[in-house]
């Protein structure tokens, strides 16, 4: 296993490296700075040229990159042109509600995956077929943005029984109970599409499986049907799932900088929007070269858990 | 009969009591953000009031009244030396008890209220002053009255109590600038660029601002103006605006800023919400004039642009009459307002024509440029560009996003034309001219220079006390007339939704918001 992670390891780095200089050039390509949001639309051109100096925008663009990534390995993320912190902090603070809510919505999605997959692809009722292509397709469909106003809408202004947004007064661990209320509509919002996604593809899946030999001699055996998609069928189907949900953490990193603004939630993604907006640089490429290498890291753990599901993969990559 | 207890019988069980227990234990986090406050409608001390706004803070900012969340700020923590009126530009005492200017207009004297402490616990007194006028003329907190703090040459402090300031020439607007500049606190100074302290004398303490998510007050006990009935502020971040619609309908915050005309409206008729012009803070919407793009060097163009303007329908429909249509970017509450000179620009298609058809050529297509993302000024860009058309203009759409906008109007890098809203027509009439960019004489986004121009706006800056303001506002009015380098198309008003429990807020003419004599009932 060992040699199988040294195998994948510079393939990582190599991607972490284009995507800094990718992420360097691309913020710096929009029009517009972060000299020009702090001077205000009254400034004279004086000011914004004291501002940039000031910050740095002025110096070659290399000398501005090989500064920052300097800063990445010495543990120096910088500091926020607009925010004034120090953006090590910042990040802390967003962290973890970003981590918080892509938890809850991960968890939201296994759950509900890993009772309707099954379901669907064992299900001989139509009805049942019906209602779960329904939800597939509106989860899958329905974008975010829609979803969280619905949400919104109904749970919070209608009905009045949870809150529209933002985060717990206290913080996210002085009292659980308000935890969960504040974390259950962001997190819905954003675990759904990764809920429908999962199912859809544990479902197909298993239905692949419950085609295989061995079902129909564990189903000759007197197996119940429940057990034999539970316990059999869903061992086989599981690898595939493992992989799409280490793609989906990826979708969902990306949603939350959608979900985040809809519902307040203070995370990186409302940082990183907020940060792209205003042409805060250093913010926005530290968050994200930081969520590239979470991705890089999802991506490698996936990897290794695959292969641990399945030997064939680190076999076949040592022969 | 034998029973038996199954595994699944159980794990049910459990699960059962588990919910139980948890449900009973649960309280409800709705309930416990909107249940704030006594129930009786008289004024009762108590209570935090819950603000949404719909902008974060930026700290480098804070002598700008650029967003909602710094004029919140500055309104709760920061006193100033007067304060005016809502409905003139007469100042009134705050800090400054009295003042009394020199016959030349040189040297303002200011007596200071005594027993007024900051935050901190430390005194109020004249080197404060001193310390904050300087601090506003340095160009790195980007005060927009800046050229008027530079003008002040020297400050004296002979008494803890007293002030005195030398000016380099007398300004029409120097009572602009003292009812503007913060009064803060020379030792946690350092401190307002980052954001961890902001120390003045105003009816709330700064306790804390969590990026993007909230700023945090209590109340000021010593305030000067009396103890505060609420207990804190707190304010949250809420950039969404449908969020910030939803937050403010369930009751969650109080008090919303940044929720759109449209919105705002709709949240005005439902029951327990008002929506409030911040009437004497207006904000005047415009459709600038690049003078150096192919067309529009011609003043008959940029008059034939004016006359095409219809702005009743702008103002009706964008704004949902939370203001109204106007040809000079005065309000009505200006001394510079002249309800003749007004009228000059209504809308009129046929003068529009005929004014291209003295201009004889044909011109050619103009750029509109706007902030895309900000929807009541898409709107303004599309009824514009159907206006112009109507005359004979085309029009192409530019839409940018805010940083990028702000960036060409600093440096006049629009192509043709471009629509946003501007500020300190509120003020005296002569700080539009001398800080307000769009309109400064010596270099404006528009690019116009004239001489004229630049005298009428100097002469009505350095206008001595017993000058003819009149005549002054009135050259002043018709030099931006004839020039037309600028459309307005009126005056409108920011909209604050509040719930009925939040009582006797009011604001500043920078709409800054004043919650120290407001209640929750």
């Amino acid at each position: 296993m060992t040699r199988y992670l040294l195998r994948r390891a510079p393939s990582a780095l190599i991607v972490l490296w284009l995507a800094s200089v990718l992420i360097f050039l691309v913020i710096r390509a929009i029009p517009g700075d972060a000299a020009s949001v702090l001077a205000g639309a009254d400034a004279s051109p004086e000011v914004v040229a004291g501002i940039r100096a000031d910050l740095g925008l002025d110096r070659p663009v290399v000398e501005q990159y090989l500064h920052w990534v300097g800063g990445l390995l010495t543990g120096d993320l910088g500091r926020s042109y607009l925010i004034g912190g120090d953006i090590a902090s910042l990040v802390a603070d967003g962290l973890g509600n970003t981590v918080a809510l892509t938890l809850a919505a991960l968890v939201f999605a296994v759950v509900v995956a890993l009772v309707l997959g099954p379901l669907w692809a064992s299900t001989r009722r139509a009805w049942v077929d019906r209602v779960l292509t329904g939800f597939h397709t509106a989860s899958v469909a329905l974008p975010t943005f829609v979803t969280g106003v619905l949400l919104i809408i109904v749970f919070g202004v209608l009905l009045r029984v949870l809150p529209t947004g933002g985060v717990p007064p206290d913080g996210l661990f002085a009292r659980l109970d308000f935890t969960l209320q504040y974390l259950a509509l962001p997190a819905l919002c954003l675990g759904l599409p990764v809920a429908g996604v999962l199912t859809g593809f544990l479902a197909e899946t298993l239905r692949s499986e419950l085609r295989q030999d061995y079902v129909t001699t564990v189903r000759a055996a007197g197996v119940r049907p429940r057990e034999v998609v539970v316990r059999h069928a869903l061992r086989g189907a599981l690898p595939v799932a493992v992989t799409t949900l280490g793609l989906q953490t990826g979708a969902l990193l990306g949603g939350a900088v959608l979900v985040e603004s809809i519902f307040a939630w203070p995370g990186l993604g409302l940082l990183v929007e907020q940060g792209i907006t205003r042409r805060d640089y250093p913010v926005v490429q530290v968050l994200l070269i930081l969520s590239v290498a979470v991705f890089v890291l999802v991506q490698l753990l996936t990897d290794v858990v695959h292969a641990y599901l399945d030997p064939r993969i680190r076999l076949g990559g040592t022969s | 009969m034998k029973t038996t207890l199954t595994r699944r019988a159980l794990f049910t069980a459990l699960g059962g009591a588990a919910l139980l227990l948890a449900t009973s234990a649960c309280q409800s986090a709705v309930d416990a953000q909107t249940s704030t406050g006594a129930t009786s409608a008289a004024p009762k001390a108590g209570g935090v009031a819950e603000v949404g706004v719909n902008i974060d803070l930026v700290p480098a900012n804070v002598f700008t009244n650029s967003n909602a969340s710094i004029t919140t700020l500055v309104g709760l923590v920061y006193d100033t030396l007067v304060r005016y009126d809502l409905s003139g530009v007469e100042p009134k005492p705050r800090l400054a008890t009295e003042w009394k200017a020199a016959d030349d207009g040189r040297t303002v004297t200011l007596k200071l209220r005594s027993g007024v402490k900051f935050h901190s616990g430390r005194a109020f007194s004249s080197a404060d002053v001193k310390f904050s006028l300087q601090s506003y003329a340095d160009p790195k907190w980007n005060g927009q009255l800046l050229s008027t703090a530079k003008t002040i040459t020297g400050i004296d402090t002979p008494a803890a109590d007293q002030v005195v300031l030398h000016l380099e020439h007398p300004v029409a607007n120097l009572y602009d600038l003292l009812e503007t500049v913060p009064i803060i606190d020379s030792d946690t100074a350092a401190d307002i660029g980052t954001g961890k302290k902001f120390v003045g004398t105003g009816a709330f303490r700064f306790e804390e601002w969590k990026p993007n998510t909230e700023l945090k007050f209590t109340r000021n006990d010593d305030y000067w103006d009396g103890k505060p009935y609420l207990d804190g502020v707190h304010v949250r971040i809420i950039p969404d605006a449908q969020s910030l619609l939803a937050a403010v309908k369930s009751g969650q915050v109080q008090l919303a800023r940044g929720i759109g005309y449209r919105d705002a409206e709709t949240a005005g008729t439902t029951p327990g919400l008002h929506a409030t012009n911040l009437e004497g803070a207006e904000l005047q919407a415009y459709v600038g004039l690049n003078v150096t793009a192919p067309g529009l060097e011609d003043p008959k163009v940029r008059q034939a642009v004016a006359f095409a303007l219809d702005k009743e329908r702008i103002i009706k429909e964008v704004f949902r009459d939370r203001g109204y249509p106007t040809s000079l970017p005065w309000p009505k509450t200006s001394p510079a307002y002249d309800k003749d000179l007004d009228g000059r620009y209504h809308h009129d298609v046929a003068k529009a024509k005929s004014l291209l058809a003295e201009y004889g050529k044909e011109v050619p297509e103009i750029p509109l440029t706007y902030v895309g993302n900000d929807q009541v000024f898409t709107a303004i860009a599309q009824i514009v560009q159907n206006n112009l058309a109507e005359a004979g203009i085309k029009v192409k759409l530019d839409p940018v996003d805010s940083t990028q906008f702000v960036k060409q109007l600093i440096g006049a890098q629009f192509p043709g034309l471009w629509t946003t809203n501007h500020s300190w027509a509120q003020f005296t009439p002569s700080t539009l001219t001398v800080s307000a960019y769009p309109f400064n004489a010596r270099r404006n986004a528009s690019k116009f220079s004239s001489q004229t121009y630049t005298d009428a706006a100097e002469k009505a800056w350095q206008l001595p006390a017993n000058g003819d303001a009149k005549a002054a506002y009135k050259e002043l009015s018709n030099q931006l007339l004839d020039g037309a380098f600028l459309a307005e198309i009126g005056v409108v008003f920011e909209q604050v939704v509040t719930r009925d429990q939040l009582q006797g807020f009011t604001w500043s003419k920078r709409r800054e918001l004043d919650l120290s004599k407001a209640h929750l009932t």
